[in-house]
């Protein structure tokens, strides 16, 4: 089967044409228009990226195959973990959102569960020390403010 | 003798001792990186780059310990090869071939030893012939003019996916995409392009997000789906016995091997992966019936090493001198050299020739480093094999959202991040290449800066940008870049996959 090349083509056409058409909305620079303005080199670009795009339609790869069901699961639970982790970290602090996050990354790629969130909470400590104190870094404490010291 | 007087003030800088001990850290953290599995040197020098940054380490400390970091993974990426018959990264891939099977042999010690001291030999003579070739390259250099430039720019991605590669086509669809994310944000004439009105993005897209989410992130979501969390069985190695008469032996095709990874190295579209290839063919023709290639000759291993080795060092001199570099690896460290507010290219050997020379002092001292670290300290890095993926990558995954918050303290960074990592895993899904869109980000604004400028000096005449000699060689040899994959890839191809099953997703 040969969809995966054609629909990324498709879609990467459709980025050049809707890229091409937005380097005509750009305003006139200051000081009237020159040799190569703005929209020059972004144009090159869109033409660029439809023509290459047009040919993985033309003459697609063989798919790998996606990884459906179970599988395809666990890469949206690692990727949701991960904003996540962005979302909570300062609120949460470093370290209670680390040893969330690590831990349960560490847990769904087969580490026993208690285990994986020990090593989340010790790797977090340890780079939280090391930040703070070897590289004189701060991050965030967030709930755990209370221990600050000084 | 210029040069030896540069090369001197260049190991002033190197030899202070602070520089000394960053360099000593580099060289272990890149053993340990191009050991680990799933973590290949691309992968490790970007995600140290913004903790190279948060040290607020001087410019020219932050290139050494970087460079040594990029010396220390070509060492370690043999440490699998040959004890799991796994290469660590592409470029180790015939090491395998007689490193594993002298590992069965009871000789894995042996075999690291002999690598150890291949890869110095490889490195040492690639350095060597940097220090000879990259100033008159630089001097050379210094006669392109921005048409000229253009041209090479096009050379460098037309390049870029060698001439092993798969579709070259795809590498084309890279470059665009990576070049469109870099006209984001506030032209040089002021103009707002593509922001959307979102204040993030005046300032355009951080290069260093974008890779770190590239590699870093899409790499953990590729172990999860492999279900490669559970590790290696732990390996034992025997007790070394290397005699002098051993390392002799392999000197000749450590020698040959060096100068022909160089070669490959120096030259666009050969690379690291060619330049071992090449070495190991060599001596296997050279030596003929007198080895026993495949079933465990030390040359076998030396060869490819001293080839591998050569040409990451070798690969510099177009970062150096063109400000153009071949691979991902050198594209990271041009990220870095940007980042430092050093514009890399024939200029920087004047206008910073202190770093510069600095980097390549650092560079032959890194290579003694790393020869005094990985004879002794081996055990320690085979015993890191071990580390099971599960507790790994996600660690891994956690340095580098620190690294990226700790650049700007902001969280819109890292939701950029994780976007860029998923989109990485689409693309290597699509086995689009990510290099050419990293290359792109880093070049787009000198590409479009060397257009603009070409324009003015023409009145808005494109045919200047063929209008002299070198920049029509470079046109032509950019068209063969992209035409001779399909001619002579699947020939080459299948002669580096006649012995070795599989590379593995990430290139060097």
């Amino acid at each position: 089967m040969t969809y995966n090349d054609r629909i990324f083509g498709i879609l990467m056409i459709v980025l050049a044409v809707a890229y091409g058409w937005g380097t005509t909305q750009f305003p006139e620079p200051f000081g009237g228009s020159e040799a190569v303005g703005p929209d020059t080199f972004p144009r090159l670009l869109a033409i660029v990226l439809g023509l290459s795009s047009l040919y993985m339609v033309v003459r697609p790869d063989p798919d790998n195959a996606w990884p459906w069901s179970r599988t395809g699961i666990e890469l949206i639970i690692a990727v949701v973990v991960l904003v996540l982790y962005a979302m909570f970290l300062q609120p949460l602090g470093f370290i209670i959102s680390t040893t969330l996050a690590v831990g349960t990354l560490c847990w769904r790629m087969g580490s026993r569960p208690v285990k994986a969130y020990i090593i989340g909470a010790i790797s977090g400590v340890v780079v939280y020390l090391v930040f703070n104190f070897a590289l004189d870094l701060a991050l965030p404490l967030g709930v755990l403010s209370f221990l600050e010291v000084g | 003798m210029e040069t030896l007087g540069y090369l001197m003030d260049g190991f002033g800088v190197a030899l202070q001792p602070h520089n000394l001990m960053f360099a000593l850290i580099g060289a272990f953290l890149g053993t340990l990186i191009g050991a680990l599995p799933g973590l290949g040197p691309a992968n490790g020098v970007a995600i140290l780059i913004p903790l190279a940054f948060t040290l607020g380490l001087a410019p020219e400390t932050a290139l050494i310990m970087l460079t040594s970091v990029y010396a220390g993974a070509m060492y370690g990426g043999r440490i699998s090869s040959i004890l799991l018959n796994i290469p660590g990264d592409e470029p180790a891939m015939m090491t395998c071939l007689d490193g594993y099977p002298m590992a069965q042999q009871g000789k894995a010690s042996e075999a690291l030893a002999i690598s150890a001291v291949a890869s110095f030999m490889g490195s040492l003579i690639a350095t060597i012939g940097l220090i000879l070739l990259a100033p008159l390259l630089a001097d050379f250099a210094l006669t392109f003019g921005p048409a000229e430039y253009f041209a090479l720019f096009l050379l460098a991605f037309a390049t870029l996916g060698g001439i092993t590669g798969k579709n070259p086509m795809k590498t084309v669809v890279a470059a665009a995409i990576g070049l469109m994310i870099a006209t984001v944000g506030i032209d040089s004439t002021g103009v707002q392009r593509f922001t959307f009105g979102t204040l993030e993005l005046y300032e355009g897209v951080d290069f260093i997000i974008a890779i770190v989410g590239l590699f870093a992130i899409s790499e953990l979501l590729f172990f999860i789906e492999e279900k490669a969390g559970g590790g290696k069985e732990k390996m034992v190695v025997n007790k070394l016995s290397l005699k002098w008469k051993d390392i002799r032996e392999i000197l000749p095709t450590s020698f040959r091997g060096g100068v022909l990874g160089f070669v490959a190295g120096v030259l666009p579209g050969a690379g690291a992966s060619l330049g071992s290839f090449i070495s190991y063919t060599l001596e296997k023709r050279v030596l003929g019936k007198k080895g026993y290639f495949g079933k465990g000759d030390p040359r076998g291993v030396a060869a490819p090493e001293a080839g591998n080795n050569g040409a990451s060092s070798g690969a510099l001199v177009p970062m150096l001198t063109l400000g153009v570099p071949g691979s991902g690896t050198t594209a990271v460290l041009l990220a870095l050299l940007i980042s430092l507010n050093i514009t890399p290219g024939p200029l920087m050997f004047t206008q910073n020739a202190d770093i510069v020379w600095g980097v390549i002092a650092a560079l032959l001292i890194g290579n003694f480093l790393l020869l005094i670290l990985n004879i002794p300290l081996v055990g320690i890095f085979v015993k890191l094999l071990s580390v099971p993926p599960m507790y790994l990558l996600p660690i891994v995954t956690m340095i580098a959202f620190v690294g990226i918050y700790s650049i700007s303290n902001t969280i819109f960074d890292l939701y950029f991040m994780v976007a860029f990592g998923v989109g990485g895993y689409f693309l290597r899904k699509l086995e689009i290449p990510l290099v050419p869109i990293i290359l792109g980000l880093l070049l787009g604004p000198e590409m479009e800066k060397n257009l603009r400028h070409a324009m003015d000096i023409s009145d808005g005449d494109w045919t200047i940008l063929w209008n002299s000699g070198l920049a029509i060689g470079l046109w032509v040899f950019a068209g063969l870049g992209l035409i001779l994959p399909y001619i002579v890839g699947p020939i080459l191809r299948r002669r580096m996959r006649a012995t070795p099953d599989s590379g593995s997703p990430e290139s060097d």
